[in-house]
């Protein structure tokens, strides 16, 4: 049971990073990104590639950050000259690009059959011990991020990046630029996705193509829709609700006889439409975030 | 230089039926001014429908994909009547995120009761006509035949019919449109009937040329969005041109690149579309709201 909660804890944290991440960019920039699994899994296959070739973990998860970050780049400058439905599509084209990649480069990647024995995070602890330092270190990953973001939205960088996403013409109008900004914000979200995706890759330590589908993209949404956007504590709230969602339908599977795995996966893509459909309609604002004027 | 040109018919068909999705997307665009992200799906619940109908004993194919038709045509009425008209006043991620929610929920139902398995239309099986190595099947024909007769039906009511008219007043100048007394609201639920009637057939056409899975729209979102992007957002025209010309460009990269790559191929069109040509082939340059 111990090692049940701890593992759901490990995943709860890996998804408040993105969370955290999307919260950067569309919470407080107004960025869309429908592309968050691609820089996930391309920080997972990184450092999962690179851990392969003998590279210790912390360097490796420090290449899976860069990156991550730098495959942000040329969407980020395509940001700039977008309308922000135009950047939602692209960012999910992108996603998908990079899944098709993946899969199609066997050469590099391994193809469908995905990577498999890649090193455990803190193995030398043994087995059990191993994933609780891991959770340990991603709280505190996880407070850090909370606490920049914290931070960052409280400075005067912060008010720049919110009047970024309230009214830029305005912005541009009293002399500052904020197009270095924003690619800037879009590929810090990046990086922290990058970084999520290599604790992923060394947590459950076999990565295949399969898990980087749209559909992570759109749990992490809706994380961030549930929460409340643009707060820290709607990132992590909504979180939370998330994988009590996830894990729950796992449980109904179990108390529910005859719903098997695939029937549980349609249900799940389910809820997450149902979610995403009512939150826009009803609760815009999150369930911990606050109402607008 | 025989293979070259069977990509090439096979690009045209496919583009042809892309077109129709590509189409509606477009005109939702143009009216309610987001990306509709459920086109895709709705394609798919076409074809599941239609296919559903089939096996529930209905003998013709045409009659089939017809009462599919107005079964997505009426889901789409009711998604523009229960949602999207609600978010009009919202941003317009809003109206965007619900469209994702909606093509989930939309796919989850079908593969909930339908399955993952693919599945594939009753059809009479037809040998390819050969001309020295060129092949043309008989059902491609009647596919591109369909696709075409849809296009000709919507362009004969958008710019040859009072409802075109209006429609496209609505799209110009919401304001405007109202001053001149233009009732929007069912002018609006007939646009979304029209929408979801075409993807509608653009998906039992798709899975006509290839196989029925719930994956089938959504794996066409993309190529159609970067074929509404190639001929100009809000442009009819264009959206069609778009499409052709993307599945030509798609069908003559498989030697190149794989059939695998298509969609990574479409992505690419559509970045490089947006960097070059903003406002794409048939556009204009639109006000920034």
């Amino acid at each position: 049971m111990t090692a049940y909660l701890l593992s759901i804890g490990i995943v709860v944290l890996i998804y408040a990073l993105l969370t955290l991440g999307l919260n950067l960019q569309f919470g407080l920039t107004r960025l869309v990104n429908f592309g968050i699994v691609a820089f996930f899994a391309i920080g997972a296959y990184t450092s999962g590639l690179l851990s392969l070739k003998g590279v210790p973990l912390p360097l490796s998860f420090l290449a899976a950050m860069i990156v991550a970050g730098l495959a942000a780049l040329p969407i980020g400058l395509l940001s700039l000259r977008l309308r922000e439905d135009y950047l939602a599509i692209v960012t999910l084209g992108f996603s998908e690009a990079i899944r098709i990649t993946i899969q199609q480069e066997e050469w590099l990647t391994n193809g469908v059959q995905g990577l498999p024995g890649l090193p455990k995070a803190f193995a030398s602890l043994g087995s059990g011990n191993s994933d609780i330092a891991l959770f340990v270190t991603l709280v505190l990953v996880t407070a850090i991020t909370a606490w920049g973001t914290l931070r960052l939205t409280r400075s005067p960088l912060g008010r720049l990046l919110r009047a970024i996403g309230d009214d830029e013409t305005a912005l541009m109008a009293l002399g500052k630029d904020p197009a270095r900004f924003k690619v800037q914000i879009f590929m810090l979200g990046a990086a922290l996705a990058g970084m999520g995706g290599a604790f992923y890759a060394h947590f459950i330590t076999f990565i295949t193509p399969e898990q980087f589908i749209p559909l992570v993209t759109f749990y992490v949404w809706m994380s961030l829709i549930m929460g409340g956007t643009g707060t820290v504590r709607g990132a992590i709230g909504g979180t939370a609700l998330l994988m009590i969602f996830l894990e729950g339908s796992r449980f109904a599977k179990d108390l529910i006889p005859g719903v098997s795995e695939v029937h549980m996966a349609s249900v799940r893509l389910a809820v997450v439409g149902l979610a995403l459909i009512l939150f826009t309609l009803y609760r815009p604002q999150g369930m911990f975030g606050k109402r607008q004027a | 230089m025989t293979e070259f040109l069977n990509l090439l018919i096979n690009g045209v068909i496919e583009g042809l039926v892309v077109a129709l999705p590509a189409l509606a997307m477009t005109l939702v665009m143009g009216v309610n001014r987001f990306p509709n992200a459920a086109t895709g799906d709705f394609m798919t619940a076409g074809a599941y429908a239609t296919i559903g109908l089939q096996l529930a004993g209905v003998p013709s194919l045409v009659l089939a994909a017809l009462i599919g038709a107005l079964a997505i045509a009426a889901t789409s009425a009711a998604s523009y009547f229960l949602i999207f008209r609600k978010l009009a006043r919202q941003p317009m991620v809003a109206s965007l995120l619900a469209a994702i929610g909606l093509g989930f929920l939309i796919r989850s139902l079908i593969s909930l009761f339908a399955g993952h398995d693919q599945r594939t239309f009753q059809l009479p099986l037809m040998r390819a006509w050969n001309f020295n190595g060129v092949r043309i099947l008989p059902t491609d024909l009647a596919i591109a035949g369909v696709a075409l007769a849809c296009l000709a039906v919507v362009f004969i009511l958008l710019y040859k019919t009072s409802f075109g008219r209006q429609l496209r007043a609505v799209a110009d100048s919401p304001d405007l449109a109202r001053a001149s007394g233009i009732r929007a609201r069912g002018l609006l639920i007939s646009l979304w009937l029209l929408v979801g009637a075409l993807s509608s057939v653009g998906g039992v056409l798709l899975g006509m040329k290839a196989v029925v899975m719930p994956d089938l729209g959504w794996e066409h979102l993309i190529p159609a969005f970067a074929a509404m992007v190639l001929g100009g957002i809000g442009s009819p025209v264009g959206a069609v041109v778009g499409a052709v010309l993307l599945c030509v460009a798609q069908e003559l990269s498989v030697p190149f690149l794989g059939a695998s790559y298509k969609l990574v191929l479409a992505f690419g069109v559509l970045a490089i579309a947006l960097l070059i040509r903003p406002a794409g082939l048939f556009g204009r340059i639109e006000l920034v709201r």
